[in-house]
This record gives C-alpha cells, sequence and structure tokens, in this order.
C-alpha cells in the first residue's frame, strides 16, 4: 500500500479515536498529524506492520505537538479542505469517555487498541513492547475503572 | 456478568462513541504531512552528520545547532550547556536535566531547550503555575536523583510518560539566601498561577531549595 492511500483512508478514523483520548479537536489533529508524519518518515517499517493505523494511533497518544503548533497557522492556510470549528470536540459526552481520558496513557492505551481498534491481545503487547499478561492486566485494570465510572457517575468531576 | 461480556459491552460503547464522531474530519492534506515528514527526515541528517565530524567539540556544538535548526527532532541525542543549567537529550528520547544551584536560571532558555528536546514546559521565575487537580502522572514523568552537596537539582524527564494535554511547570523563586523551585505536570488548558512563593509541595509534585543565585544564566 502507498502512503497517500493509506493516509486517505486511515486518517479519519484515527483522528476519531485520538479525539475520544484528548477530548480536544485541535490537539487531536496536531497528534494525528504527527502521528502519520513519523509514518511516512518510517514508511518501509510501518506499511508492514499488522496493524500500521494502530501504529499512528498508538505514536499519536505519545507525542509532543509543539511544532505542529508553530506550524497550525501555515498549514490551515494552505488546506483547501473546509475547517471544523474547533470546539466539536466538546460534543463527545459521556462518563465513558470522561472516564477514558481519565485513565493512566498505558491504560489508555489498551483500552485503545484492544477495544476500539479490535488488536489482540498479542498484536497490542508486541505493538507496546510489553508483555501480552501485562497488556491483560492493563485491561483488566482500566475496564474495572470504566465500568466503576460508568456506575457511579457523581463519584469524580471532569475537570475540562 | 463475566470479563469477556463486560469487555464487550465496553467495546460497543466505545465504538458508539466513535460513531458519534461521523462529522469530524482530518483536515491536514497530504502534502502537509509529507512536507513535515522531509523536514524531519532533513534535520536527522543534519544532527548525524554534525554528530559524526566534530567529537572534540561536541558540547559547543549541540548548543550552537540548537539555534541553527529552531526545533530538533524529539529523540535527538546531545548536551546543552548553560552556566545555569545541564539538559542530557539520551536515544530512548528521555532526558536528564541538573540545575546549578548556584547560578540564576533564566527561564525562557530552559523552556525553549526543554520544548526543543520533546519536552512541553511552562518555566517561570517569580510565579508558579499548578493545575487543580494535578494530573496524577508527575512521578512517572519525573524521576529525582540523589543530591549532593556541591550539585543543584538533578532529574530525569521522561516526555512519553506525559498524558495528552500535559506539560511540566517549573516555577523559580529567588529567596534571600536561596533559590527555590516547585515542579508540577500541568493539564495545559486549565491551571492558575501564582507570584508567592509555595510554602508546601504542590499536589502530586516537588518543592526544592538550593544554593544561593549569585550570577545570571
Amino acid at each position: 500500500m502507498e502512503f497517500a492511500e493509506f493516509y486517505e483512508s486511515t486518517r479519519d478514523d484515527c483522528l476519531r479515536i485520538v479525539l475520544l483520548n484528548v477530548g480536544d479537536r485541535q490537539l487531536a489533529e496536531d497528534l494525528v498529524a504527527e502521528g502519520f508524519t513519523r509514518a511516512w518518515t518510517s514508511w518501509r517499517k510501518v506499511r508492514d506492520l499488522q496493524a500500521p493505523h494502530a501504529w499512528v494511533v498508538r505514536t499519536a497518544l505519545n507525542a509532543n505537538v509543539s511544532r505542529w503548533r508553530r506550524h497550525r497557522h501555515e498549514v490551515v492556510l494552505g488546506s483547501h479542505d473546509i475547517a471544523v470549528p474547533a470546539d466539536q470536540g466538546a460534543a463527545i459526552s459521556g462518563e465513558l469517555v470522561a472516564a477514558l481520558r481519565r485513565l493512566p496513557l498505558r491504560q489508555r492505551e489498551v483500552i485503545t487498541l484492544r477495544l476500539l481498534l479490535d488488536l489482540d491481545t498479542e498484536t497490542t503487547a508486541k505493538l507496546l513492547g510489553i508483555a501480552p499478561g501485562t497488556v491483560s492486566a492493563h485491561l483488566h485494570r482500566a475496564a474495572e475503572t470504566l465500568r466503576s465510572a460508568i456506575s457511579h457517575p457523581d463519584d469524580q468531576e471532569i475537570t475540562k | 456478568m463475566n470479563d469477556n461480556s463486560a469487555l464487550d459491552t465496553l467495546r460497543d460503547s466505545l465504538s458508539t462513541a466513535r460513531d458519534s464522531l461521523t462529522e469530524v474530519h482530518m483536515t491536514m492534506p497530504l502534502a502537509a504531512i509529507e512536507r513535515h515528514g522531509r523536514t524531519a527526515r532533513r534535520r536527522h541528517k543534519l544532527i548525524g552528520v554534525a554528530g559524526t565530524g566534530a567529537v572534540a567539540a561536541s558540547a559547543a556544538l549541540v548548543v550552537g545547532l540548537t539555534g541553527v535548526t529552531g526545533s530538533a527532532p524529539a529523540h535527538s541525542t546531545g548536551t546543552i550547556r548553560t552556566a545555569a543549567f545541564t539538559l542530557v537529550s539520551h536515544a530512548n528520547g528521555m532526558a536528564t536535566l541538573t540545575i546549578n544551584r548556584d547560578v540564576l536560571l533564566n527561564a525562557s532558555t530552559l523552556q525553549s531547550d526543554l520544548k526543543q528536546d520533546g519536552i512541553p514546559a511552562m518555566v517561570t521565575v517569580g510565579s508558579f503555575c499548578s493545575s487543580d487537580p494535578a494530573p496524577a502522572d508527575f512521578f512517572q514523568v519525573v524521576s529525582f536523583q540523589p543530591r549532593s552537596r556541591d550539585n543543584g537539582p538533578t532529574m530525569t524527564i521522561n516526555p512519553a510518560a506525559m498524558p495528552a494535554g500535559t506539560e511540566l511547570s517549573f516555577g523559580n523563586f529567588q529567596l534571600a539566601n536561596s533559590q527555590q523551585t516547585s515542579f508540577a505536570l500541568i493539564n495545559t488548558g486549565a491551571y492558575t498561577c501564582t507570584s508567592s512563593a509555595p510554602t508546601a509541595p504542590p499536589p502530586s509534585g516537588v518543592m526544592l531549595s538550593y544554593g544561593g543565585g549569585t550570577s545570571p544564566r
């Protein structure tokens, strides 16, 4: 698969998954852009992975986006796409998503890869560079937290 | 409910949340991704060439390169040494920061050098910014090393452990006979700042007093 085809076919899904994780539309796009940029620079390696789009999402969740913030103005002016209002992410609601965002990064990664991207435990472990048993432990812990948040929505408040 | 059906329920709920975002589209054109990719690739090559050719002057060269390249890649290696601090970037993406106990901190220089190292940070002198509640991951991001009599604080920073939407906050205060710096992780979009020197460590953070601070930068 060529990078252009990969980008066109996966970019929206990657953005929506990262947006669920971070809750800020522009931040999510910056993070995903950084993930795709790193995929572009390492495309020979990334294209052979079992789930390249999961690699992009995982990279995005770990990325630092300060350089995209500096370039945002230039990029927006260069785009011919329709701009999306910055507060669109605010439309996402629900205790489950709020609880997802409060999870530690590693647990969020596991939930995202296992439940949102439907990777199996082995593939998730390989992508994260951890043992399959560790994936299961993080998944169990994160699922407990999410279930608890849904069961007791008033126990914690959203801070952002 | 057993584990599998509980996970299925969570999967369904998260998928529903994702599917509610069908109106959200990535606006970044492919050309912008490729352009930034080419820039990053050139930068990696530039750093590599510089590192190979000038071992003897490595410290000075890296300081010079910082100014030339503007934004170094997050995981480039090298050392930035100023009178006030030393910042060592490791190949695994982590960085070690040592603050000179006897020299006053130059906030903008440290903040800029941390950012070029892939570490978003707000460094302030005479004020300190914090979030309430604070992101809970501070001690996964920053680990302090034991201090010797002659050195100021030394810490290892792991930017990969920083949750999205957070940055580090360093607030330095020049006291009568010493310096005091508070360290915390803050939410980029939700924090408050105070110009009073903290009297206690921030929640999920650290406050250190050291040295005298006798000369700028």
